[in-house]
């Protein structure tokens, strides 16, 4: 059953372009919606009947074992969302059809890339799915083919290839100890030989993996590929890929495999700490709209590897949360940067000023997803960073939990800067046509929003039904 | 009997509020339920006058409790209170006839009565607390009703009087931590080290209450600013009721004080310079109320050094002063009401020859005087008697400060009494008061002559029960023992007698009777800074005020600096060096990467 996330999308990209015609382009997007909409709905109904269904030839196509638990059908729902988002926005931000088929097509590759990642349960199929994701991914990018687009792509693809090298290198290693490559496997072999090798495979792989996910200071791609990409490819990098692909592998192999070494520990915390107020400072002094949401997904990563790096139930599971939380509320702030791109052409904020009066919806959601990043109760946010710091605070960590409460006064002051720029304050003479942002755009808007709100509201629900069964997972 | 005791606080407290909103413009419903609900208020109080009764109810934690007790002393205060209550009433009725605004004067007379009714049967210190606290709120609102001036007089004793209930709030709760209760009968503390913190500070709030130096300078401002009836029920009857009460309380039950601790020296000392300073300040006023109003705080002194001594005749003397004083101060006040209503004036240089005119205020007026002067037989006689005796006992310097004291009253009434009532009459026409102020004032001046004449009726049925056990089976009543004393007291007055007809003769004026005491040197020249208020606590503290505000406003600014100016600046400094930081290149890039890469191993494998 699990390989029906992977396998239908991919047939479905073989069948779409055995005929590049026209009608095959337009069936594309709907396709796309449909596969993304089961998903999301199946990893939100999460019925036991659903998922255990056994199909004996398809469960074993791929050779290698693909298991769901509380985690991966939290990243799921992510992906199913943000992939939805990115796709309302690109077909109102890419105009040629031709160019919106590659998208889709693309798209879908990410996806099936970072279902993959999610599902798998062997540390060179997990390799494989990451250099499918990184591979679309810069070819995403790069999509529009102008010059900015392509530097940022370029500084990716150079970075990750030293990711890729420093994760083949650590696979090596590890299969050189553990005679297997799958997690249990190495998780008993690294249980019984502790030495050097091991423990430089581990700090090869963690660096890795920083590089994939943006830490400070590994980031440095991350502004690049970020602004330069296209509207719709923001959404995507900045809400889910990063994320999927550095932070919940590195959560995903530390918890399975390699376990909580202290001095992990204290390096996980010293990135995170470094991460969100490198992050913040930077994005503070920002006149480009999605340079500064770049450098505060930055900050935001920070916050979750410092509430990861705790180890304890309410870290991990603060950590989690946060996935969600930033996946959602930065594809809305990407969204919206979408839609104010579509409208005046520019994400310079210096030209932009009073928006919300001709865009109240993008202004509105605008301000949901800046206040739940901001973590201000009763939004999402909120409740994840709150986790977050108590579980800081419960560990013995309490200058961390210092730096990270102050460093969201500045994750305040940044987005109150954005928001003031952009859609608050007067609305300059030549921005007095616009309307506003194309229906798509606007749906994608408040569906995230609607989203943020309800899992703050509802907070005790969403806990106890995704949330509380992590547990089941960390204490072993 | 719960019943009683809660209607005695809840029913004043509803009928000023219905009179404040509905009736509050109406001609004659709210003198009606005014006089109606003071005088149910005074029936009541007589009928549980014997009784002894309390009852809780768990009001919130932390030993918060609506607890009232009933017992002599707390009886003895609401019986007081509400006498007064009904009869400045009655008196009112008709002295605030013309006058605008008399609705919000009885609404809020009401509510007073209720919340001292409800202050003195607390026997829970924090429910005493919100009631005490509460008289603020209808003091201002009583005071500010009047002139036009009175607005900013009303501000001055909300605000002196609001910092001594801080005081009082601060005292309790330090009490309260002590004694680990604020049940006030079973409070018992020291007076060493933080208990004697609580102690002042308690004190403080009491003695600021009935009107003590240095809390008294708002007094003789009402004085000339609020109206009358206002004078007479709250700074003369009411407060110094509760103010006395209060320190009784606090002296006799809750603190255990031994004769020779200093706190028994610092209540007498306070006394003393109270007696003598605001008597000093009465003798060269020119305007009837605003010479009563310092008399107002002079008899206080008296009252403070006869519970301060310690010894069963001088708490006796005291709390029996504290009962002659309402009395005879609000008839006085009264007879005030009565020359400024029937006169048109308080200004002595204006008055003059009422005596024929206004015969029966008159007489009214000449018990009252001689009460508060100490003229045997008459009440104030018998308590200053019972005070001296205590002050005697305890030191030479008390009782000398209280008979100059003495004399100086003496002489301040013979110089008003002259200026007001004889000598030539300014005009010819005025006539006597209506019976419905006359009737309260004769009321009262005839208890003063019982008071004195059968001082063994309040002293053995009032003041002495409360002592308990503290008496020791002494009996002041009748004539007082020492006979030392009322030789020198009678010595006292007729020096005043001489010294009045010495300056009579001198400047020819009763008026001008005191100028060779106002224009002594030394005396003059404090006279002088006194009267411009260089003295006044009030006006120190506000200049006072003013630096601590720059100081505030600089410490604002700063503060303003450092979130406006400093945390930005740095901030953008070092987002600018992070931005900096970021050339672009991947060249630098990539080193990030691997020096940070090497320094994770590094540090792994240490």
């Amino acid at each position: 059953m699990l390989s029906l996330l992977i396998l239908v999308p991919l047939i479905g990209i073989v069948i779409l372009n055995l005929s590049a015609r026209a009608p095959a382009r337009r069936l594309a997007f709907w396709f796309a919606l449909l596969i993304f909409i089961s998903q999301i709905l199946l990893a939100a109904c999460r019925h036991p009947v659903l998922w255990n269904v056994e199909m004996k030839q398809i469960d074993t196509f791929f050779k290698v074992s693909l298991s769901m638990d509380q985690i991966s059908f939290i990243m799921l729902l992510c992906i199913g969302i943000v992939s939805i988002a990115s796709l309302l926005v690109a077909r109102h931000t890419i105009y040629d059809e031709k160019e919106l088929f590659k998208f889709v097509n693309l798209l879908i590759i990410t996806s099936i890339g970072m279902n993959g990642i999610v599902l798998v349960k062997d540390i060179f199929t997990l390799y494989i799915f990451l250099e499918i994701t990184a591979l679309a991914s810069f070819v995403l990018i790069a999509l529009e083919k102008d010059r900015n687009a392509i530097e940022g792509s370029f500084k990716y693809l150079i970075l990750s290839a030293i990711a890729t090298i420093m994760l083949l290198t650590s696979i090596a290693l590890l299969f050189m100890v553990s005679g297997s490559t799958s997690f249990e496997a190495i998780r008993q072999a690294l249980n019984l030989a502790n030495n050097n090798i091991i423990l430089f495979a581990i700090g090869l792989f963690v660096c890795g993996l920083a590089i994939k996910g943006g830490l400070v200071p590994f980031h440095a791609w991350v502004p690049d590929a970020y602004s330069s990409a296209p509207a719709a490819v923001s959404v995507l990098l900045g809400g889910i890929v990063t994320k999927t692909v550095g932070i919940y592998t590195l959560i995903r192999l530390l918890i399975a495999v390699f376990g909580f070494d202290p001095s992990l520990k204290t390096i996980l915390l010293a990135l995170g700490a470094l991460s969100i107020v490198f992050g913040a400072l930077a994005a503070i002094g920002q006149n480009d709209m999605k340079r500064m949401l770049a450098y505060s997904s930055i900050s935001q990563v920070g916050y979750i590897i410092l509430g990861f790096g705790c180890g304890t139930f309410l870290g991990i599971a603060g950590a989690i949360f946060h996935i969600f939380n930033h996946s959602i509320f930065k594809s809305l702030l990407f969204v919206n940067s979408a839609a104010v791109e579509t409208r005046l052409g520019t994400t310079d904020m210096n030209k932009m000023g009073g928006l919300s009066s001709k865009m109240p919806i993008t202004g509105t959601t605008s301000v949901i997803g800046m206040l739940s990043a901001a973590g201000v109760p009763p939004l999402a946010g909120f409740w994840s960073k709150l986790m977050i710091i108590v579980a800081l605070w419960q560990s013995g960590s309490k200058t961390y939990s210092f730096i990270a409460i102050m460093a969201s006064v500045i994750t305040l002051a940044y987005l109150l800067i954005m928001q003031r720029k952009v859609f608050f304050g007067k609305l300059s003479i030549e921005n007095e046509n616009i309307d506003e942002a194309r229906i798509g755009i606007s749906t994608a808007s408040i569906m995230l929003a609607v989203i943020i709100i309800g899992s703050g509201v509802f907070f005790p629900l969403v806990f106890n039904k995704f949330i509380a069964p992590i547990q089941e997972l960390i204490i072993r | 009997m719960e019943n009683i005791l809660l209607s005695l606080i809840f029913v004043p407290l509803l009928a000023g509020s219905v009179v404040l909103i509905f009736l509050r413009n109406s001609k004659w419903p709210k003198d009606i339920t005014a006089l109606l609900v003071t005088f149910a208020n005074l029936v009541a109080t007589a009928m549980i006058f014997k009784s002894n009764f309390s009852f809780t109810v768990p009001w919130a934690s932390f030993g918060f409790e609506f607890s009232l007790r009933l017992y002599q002393f707390s009886a003895f205060i609401i019986l007081a209170s509400a006498g007064f209550g009904f009869l400045i009433t009655l008196y009112s009725v008709a002295f605030m006839r013309e006058k605008s605004n008399s609705g919000i004067f009885f609404g809020l007379l009401l509510i007073s009565l209720s919340l001292v009714n409800g202050a003195v049967l607390s026997n829970n210190l924090v429910l005493m607390l919100f009631f005490w606290e509460a008289l603020l709120v209808t003091l201002w609102g009583m005071i500010a009703i009047g002139n036009k001036a009175a607005y900013k007089t009303a501000t001055k004793a909300f605000i002196i009087v609001g910092i001594s209930d801080l005081c009082l709030m601060a005292g309790i709760a330090i009490c309260g931590h002590i004694a680990g209760t604020f049940t006030m009968s079973n409070i018992c503390i020291g007076v060493g080290g933080i208990g004697g913190l609580a102690f002042i500070l308690m004190v403080i709030g009491a003695i600021a209450k009935a009107g003590s130096m240095p809390f008294h300078t708002w007094i003789p401002d009402a004085a000339l600013d609020a109206h009358l009836p206002f004078m007479a029920i709250l700074p003369a009857a009411l407060e110094k009721l509760l103010g006395i009460y209060l320190l009784a309380r606090i002296s006799l039950d809750m603190f255990k004080l031994s004769h020779n601790s200093w706190a028994s020296y610092t209540l007498m000392t306070v006394g003393a310079i109270t007696i003598l300073g605001a008597v000093l300040m009465a003798l060269i006023q020119k305007d009837y109320k605003r010479l009563l109003s310092y008399h107002a705080i002079s008899q206080v002194g008296y009252m403070i050094l006869g519970i301060g001594t310690l010894v069963p005749i001088g708490i006796v003397g005291g709390l029996f002063h504290m009962i002659n004083h309402a009395m005879y101060k609000s008839c006085l006040f009264l007879t005030g009401g009565s020359v400024e209503k029937q006169a048109g004036t308080t200004d002595l240089e204006k008055l003059g020859g009422l005596g024929r005119m206004m015969p029966i205020t008159f007489i009214c007026f000449i018990i009252t005087a001689a009460s508060i002067s100490g003229v045997p037989p008459f009440n104030g006689f018998f308590s200053k008697e019972l005070i001296y005796d205590g002050a005697l006992e305890r030191g030479m310097i008390f009782y000398i400060a209280a008979v100059l004291g003495s004399f100086l009253t003496a002489a301040s009434f013979l110089k008003l009494g002259h200026a007001a009532f004889m000598g030539r009459a300014n005009r010819e026409d005025v006539k006597e008061a209506p019976i419905s102020m006359l009737a309260p004032m004769i009321t009262i001046a005839s208890l003063c002559v019982i008071f004195g004449l059968w001082n063994s009726i309040p002293l053995k049925y009032l003041i002495q029960p409360i002592l308990g056990s503290r008496l020791e089976d002494y009996n002041f009543a009748g004539w007082p023992t020492n006979t030392t004393i009322v030789w020198v007291t009678i010595a006292v007055l007729i020096a005043a007698v001489l010294n009045h007809m010495y300056g009579v003769k001198r400047t020819g004026s009763g008026l001008k009777a005191v100028d060779h005491i106002h224009h002594a040197p030394i005396l003059s020249t404090v006279y002088d800074k006194a009267e411009r208020g260089v003295l006044d606590p009030y006006n120190i503290g506000m200049g006072a005020t003013t630096i601590f505000a720059y100081c505030l406003s600089t410490c604002d600014k700063a503060t303003n600096w450092i979130y406006d100016s400093f945390i930005p600046t740095i901030t953008d400094y070092a987002s600018a060096i992070i931005r900096g930081l970021h050339d672009g290149s991947v060249k630098t890039y990539i080193i990030w990467s691997l020096v940070a890469t090497a320094v994770v191993i590094s540090l792994l494998l240490k």
